[in-house]
Parts: structure tokens; sequence; C-alpha cells
């Protein structure tokens, strides 16, 4: 279906270097056509974005503006219901307590995720044997598929796991409730999707980091700066382009979290760790009412749409100050 | 035809653009199919004699039973072979009906019969109809096993599962006391059992439909029906089990738990009770260092125990629907088939026939779970709740289990918010 304009497009395209060439080579020709080729080079990537992102993202909308079912799902034509959706995840009072969730883990995510990056990529500056064994450890953790990394959290965090076993061997009375005490539970998952991406962080601001003249370390160190002088007065100031762009993107890897909810904590105990996301899927997934989970999952996109904008700008803006 | 210096470079330039263009097509096409009648991943085979099973098993003895299963079809059918393909619990309904969207699917399910209507709604499930007509041993099942929506048949059980207590005899002894017959003697040997340096018992506290069938027995005897659900009695079921977590005798930690894991924990042999189902048999002969027994579950006369268990049934896309059948027929419908069940798993039969074979009549820790479908058993999904809310139903109770029992909200807040969603749900 939506291949016909597409090969069109192409096909008008190509025709263009064709009529280009029986006239004499101009400069500005020259650029028309460089433009053009750049556009026939586009043309896969701006294809597959709109088959695989677009499209979706306009399904989503649509089906959120609908009543969608497991009876009507694979029916056609839907039944509009216009925002009733929206109104109906605020008025159950469910969409409200899972957006105050989603921002608590976006707080404890960002927090963590930038400070323990930063402070990861200030040890991992100086190149030895220690720092790339760490670096290379960073890369795996970093890779690792999130059910993988959630499973292995769930079991370090249980009453037998690793954690309260070294936390009842140095004297505490009881396990610690991490995955199935109502704040412990949003806390946990929170502090495990920071520790995902902390290696991220690290290795952005790592190359960030060694971008920094040797020099300027050197003139600090005539000018008696502490080690900490260093952090304070040089790293900061030098990576604020990067912090902008890294904050902006951990912000929306946090409003994204489900992977680690779904696997450590199932939105559970009860609805502690319901967030907007997991909460579209429960809706859509589980309750199979997918007009619901839809307008629930638009909330979630718009937020990111914003934060997405931000990022833009900011990625501009740094070009253009660089 | 002009020859021009720039034409090598036009041309590549127009290759290039053909080939973006062939790029770009072939993409939007494939986003565009779909609907073919072949799979793939695990899905309908195009007819080559090969049955594509899904299952969500991820216990070892279940896992076993599904590769005799292959074996046997195997082996009765030459050059056809069987392909079972493990779908997390959590993740079947909604793949199957994203293939059916698709015009895809396996040729045989096996999911939790409770969401036959679920599946059978979004037209992931064909008719059964015309084969249970035809088949001459049809009238060895009973009705309860039976998944009919609005009139049509689509799945039916090859076996009844149900909970019930299993308990650790080595402790009971230590303690002495008998297995349990009331709440106040259950509870009463959880206290002990706890004085005594062990713990009381498992069971999931999940926020989805395991929540919901696990909660069902202990709501049930507080009084509480769906059929005319009561605050107070759901309140009251609830509260019984936050006092256990209270009390120390059950792990709060159960809200993270499916119902494989507290039986593992029976296993291990720390705690006196497990309220777990017949499947489990397998499990502890396998994994279980102590003596242990079961008693039905100890709910009074108004308590129910959920007769649930697997439907199987054939994908609505399944490209070999009557190999399909073939398979079913030869393994979980016919009395060989379903002998192996209460062998390995510890399920019962459904077949009339299969259940009186002396594999399950000498079986002594089938024997309480028979007297529990008699004295309790009760239809999964209730049968008031209509098709279309039962998924909803789960999640809403089973969340109110998982809340109360994690601590989330007491049990007046989650029966009071169960019972309105309920009351939306029921009309």
């Amino acid at each position: 279906m939506s291949g016909a304009p597409t090969l069109a497009g192409a096909a008008a395209v190509a025709e263009a270097p064709v009529e280009g060439s029986s006239r004499p080579t101009r400069p500005d020709t020259r650029a028309v056509r460089a433009s053009r080729r750049r556009v026939v080079f586009l043309l896969p990537a701006a294809a597959l974005m709109g088959v695989l992102g677009v499209f979706p993202l306009l399904q989503l909308v649509w089906m959120s503006l609908h009543d969608v079912t497991q009876r009507t799902i694979n029916a056609p034509g839907w039944q509009f219901a216009g925002l009733e959706n929206y109104a109906q995840g605020f008025a159950a009072g469910e969409s409200g307590p899972a957006l105050g969730r989603t921002l608590v883990v976006v707080l404890v995510v960002t927090v963590l995720g930038m400070v323990g990056g930063f402070t990861a990529a200030v040890a991992l500056r100086t190149a030895g044997r220690w720092s790339g064994f760490l670096l290379a450890l960073m890369v795996f953790v970093w890779a690792l598929p999130p059910v993988v990394n959630g499973s292995v959290w769930k079991f370090l965090l249980g009453d037998g796991g690793l954690v309260n076993t070294v936390l009842l061997a140095l004297g505490a009375q009881t396990p610690v409730p991490f995955l199935y005490d109502t704040t412990w539970a949003l806390l946990s998952v929170a502090f495990v999707g920071a520790f995902a991406v902390i290696p991220f962080n690290a290795l952005v601001y790592r190359a960030a980091l060694l971008t920094i003249d040797p020099e300027v370390f050197e003139a600090a160190a005539l000018d008696g700066a502490t080690r900490w002088g260093e952090v304070r007065y040089v790293m900061i100031p030098a990576v604020r382009a990067t912090t902008l762009v890294l904050l902006v993107l951990t912000i929306v890897y946090a409003f994204r979290s489900f992977d680690f909810i779904y696997v450590m904590t199932y939105g559970g105990p009860g609805t502690a760790t319901n967030t907007l996301p997991f909460l579209g899927y429960l809706q859509a997934f589980s309750r199979y009412d997918y007009g619901l989970g839809a307008a629930t999952s638009v909330l979630a996109v718009v937020g990111v749409l914003v934060l997405a904008a931000v990022y833009a700008r900011s990625i501009r803006k740094e070009e253009a100050d660089s | 035809m002009r020859i021009h210096r720039n034409d090598a470079h036009t041309f590549s330039a127009r290759r290039l653009a053909t080939t973006a263009a062939a790029v770009a097509g072939a993409l939007a096409l494939t986003a565009c199919s779909g609907g073919g009648s072949t799979g793939t991943g695990g899905s309908a085979t195009g007819g080559d004699g090969t049955v594509t099973v899904w299952h969500y098993f991820t216990d070892e003895q279940q896992v076993r039973l599904m590769e005799e299963y292959k074996a046997m079809f195997e082996a009765q059918h030459e050059g056809a072979t069987v392909e079972n393909v493990f779908v997390p619990y959590d993740q079947m309904n909604s793949k199957l009906i994203s293939a059916a969207g698709a015009g895809q699917g396996p040729d045989v399910v096996v999911f939790n019969g409770a969401e036959a209507s679920t599946l059978a709604l979004a037209g992931a499930l064909a008719p059964l109809d015309e084969h249970w007509d035809a088949f001459a041993d049809a009238d060895q099942f009973p009705d309860s096993v039976i998944h009919e929506v609005d009139g049509t048949m689509y799945a039916a059980q090859g076996y009844v599962n149900l909970l019930g207590l299993w308990y650790n005899a080595d402790i009971l002894a230590e303690i002495g006391v008998e297995p349990p017959t009331t709440m106040d003697e259950l509870e009463s040997a959880m206290a002990q059992a706890k004085e005594a340096g062990y713990q009381g018992i498992t069971l999931s506290g999940l926020p989805n439909s395991q929540g919901e069938w696990q909660a069902y027995p202990w709501l049930t005897d507080a009084g509480f029906t769906y059929e005319a659900p009561d605050a107070g009695a759901l309140e009251a079921g609830l509260g019984r089990v936050r006092g256990w977590v209270e009390q120390g005798w059950l792990p709060q930690e159960s809200v993270n738990w499916d119902q494989t894991v507290p039986f593992q924990q029976f296993a291990a042999g720390g705690f006196a009770f497990a309220a777990n189902g017949n499947w489990q048999q397998g499990t502890a002969e396998a994994d279980a260092q102590f003596e242990y027994g079961v008693v039905p579950l100890p709910v009074g006369t108004d308590g129910k125990v959920y007769l649930g268990g697997e439907g199987q049934a054939i994908g609505a896309h399944s490209d070999d629907p009557e190999l399909a059948w073939d398979y079913l027929e030869a393994t979980y419908f016919s009395t060989e088939g379903q002998l192996l069940a209460p062998e390995i798993v510890g399920s019962i039969p459904s077949r009339a026939d299969a259940a009186q074979d002396e594999v399950v009549t000498s079986n002594t820790l089938l024997a309480p779970f028979a007297e529990s479908i008699e004295r309790s058993g009760a239809n999964y999904p209730d049968g008031v709740v209509p098709a279309e809310a039962v998924a909803d139903l789960q999640l809403a109770m089973g969340q109110a289990w998982s809340a109360v029992i994690g601590g989330q909200r007491t049990a007046a807040d989650a029966a009071r918010g169960a019972q309105a969603t309920l009351e939306g749900l029921l009309g």
C-alpha cells in the first residue's frame, strides 16, 4: 500500500540527474544534484523509520481514540470513542498515580545515572589495567539484555539473595524488603534502571573528558588545584554540553521504564510499581482493552516527545556553538 | 544518442536511485504483508507435516510431558514432526492475538483454560465442533472441561488441575500435629511450626491471574462469591491472609513469586505447608528430601477451589488443522496420553475411563485432590463472569490480593476498590 508513493517519489529523484546531465555543469547545478543524491541516500532510512516508527505511532494514537478490545482488535472498523479512553484512565484512578511513580523513577534514574556516570568517567579517565578492566565490565553490563539484567537483580535483591545475605552478616536483624515493600520496590526498580544506564553515561562522559587538552590540567596543577578542584573547575565546565544532551537522553530512558518492572515486580506489590509504560502494557495485554492501553501509552509518548524536542534543540545549539 | 562525459556518473546515480527505491519498496511491501498463511519462529509451517505447539511450561515435569506427547505422536504418524515452542505465560495471549491479526499462529495451543473466551473472541482459536462431533470418545469428557463461547466449542482439557494443601510430614510430626482439616487447625499448625523455627506456608501473591487463582479458595471460604460480591466478605478473606504475613507465617516476598517458586521453597524443606497444585507431584518426587502429603485445602462449606488446567485447541490459522486434530486426539484426548499426565506431572485425567485407571486410583497423592473436586470444585472462571470481563476481573482481583499481602493497601481499602471494579464488570 504505502510502497506506491514511495516508489514514485524515488523514480522522480532518479530522473533528475538525467535531465541535468544534458546541460553544462554549473556550480549551483552541481549543488542541487548533490543535494538530490543525499535525498536518495536518505530514502531507505526514511522508509524504514516511516514503517517501523511513524506508522505504529499513528496507529497508537488512532487506537487510543477508539474502543478496541479482544473482540474487535482483529475486526475491521473500530468504534470511535473520542477522548473517552483518556478520561477513563484518570477517572479510574490509575493514570494519575502511575504518572507520579513514573516521575519518581525518572528522578532516581536521572540523578543516580548522571552522577554515577560522571563519577565512573572521572575514575576511568586515565589509562591503566584496572580502568581497562572496569571499562570492559561496563560495556558488558551495558550490552546485557534488560531481561537478563533484571533477573539477576531479582535474585540478588531477594530475601535469600546476595545483598540481603551480606546485610544480615553485617548485623541487620531482618532482610530488607527490596522487591516486596511498596516504597522499596519502586526505589529498587529505579535503582536497577540507573545501574543499567551508568555504563552508557560513563562511556559518553569519558569520551568528552578525553577531549580536554592535557595542558589545561597542567595549568591547573601549576595553580595548585586539588583533585576535587580539577573536577569542579576543569572537568564539569568542559562537559557541560555533553551533560545537557546526556541528561535529556537519561530522562527519556527513565520515562519509558518497563523492562525491569516487568521482570522484577510485575507492577507489584499490588500496583506499587505500575509506571505509565507498564500500566499501558497491563491495560492492553493483560486486560485486552487496547484502546485504554493505547491512551496511556500516548501519554507516555507525549512526555518522551517533549523531551526529544528539548534534546533536538540542545543538539542544534551545541553544534552551533562548536 | 549523444554520449556525454557525465553519463557514467549519471548512470551510477540512476542505478543508486533505483536500488534505493527497490529497497524502500521492498520494506514497504514487507510492512504491508503479514497476512500470509505461512508463519515464522514457531508458527504454522505450510502443511509440511509439522505440528507446532505453543505452551508456557517451565516446570521440568510439565516440559517432559510435552516431550512424551511429541514422541508418542511422531511414533504413531510416520513423517510427522512436533515442534514444542515455549512462550512465557504472560505473553501467550498477546502473542496469539497479534499473530491471529496477521493471519498467523501455531497449529496447537496449550493455554490457561480460563482464558479460552479471551482467545476465542480475538479469533485466535479454530472452532472444534466438527472434530468433536466426529470424535468417538467425546462422551468420555465432562462438560466442565469443554470450553464454549457463544455456543461454539473452541477447546477441551486433557486433564484437570486444582490446588490442595501440601504438607511437610516431617515438620508436622516434629510439632505433633495432624494435617489440618479446618482453617483453625491450619492457623494453629502454622503458629506451632513458626515456634519450632520453621515457616508457615507458601503461595503466590503475584498481581495477575495466577494471584486470582490462588486467592479464590481463601476468599470464598470467607463467604465471597462472584455471583453476589460482598465487600465485607472480601475484606475478611483478604484480611485473614494479610494476618498470616503479619504473624510471620507467610513471607511477604510471595508477591514476587509465580506458582513455581513457592513450591520450590516448600520442597527445600523450610515450610510446613504449600497451597499448590497437583501438577507439582513430579517436582515433589524429584526435589523434596522429606516425607510429604496432601490434604484438601481446609476451606469451609462455602469455600471453593477452581478446577483449572490447560485447554488444548487448534490455532485459527493452523496450516494443517487436520494434523493438529490428529495430534490432540492421539495425545491429550486419548486414554493412553491422559494416563501419562498423572504419572509424570500428577494431573487428573479428564476422561472418565482414564480417571478410573489404576494409575490414578492407586496414587495416594491424587486422592485428596479428587476429594476436593467433589467437595469444593468450582468452574474456572466462574460462570457468572461475562466472557469479555474475565481478563479484567482476574487482573483486578490479582492486584487486590497482591496489594494486601504486600502491604500496599489495607484489606478494607483493597476490598472496596475491587468491589467497585467488580460492580462495573459484572453489571
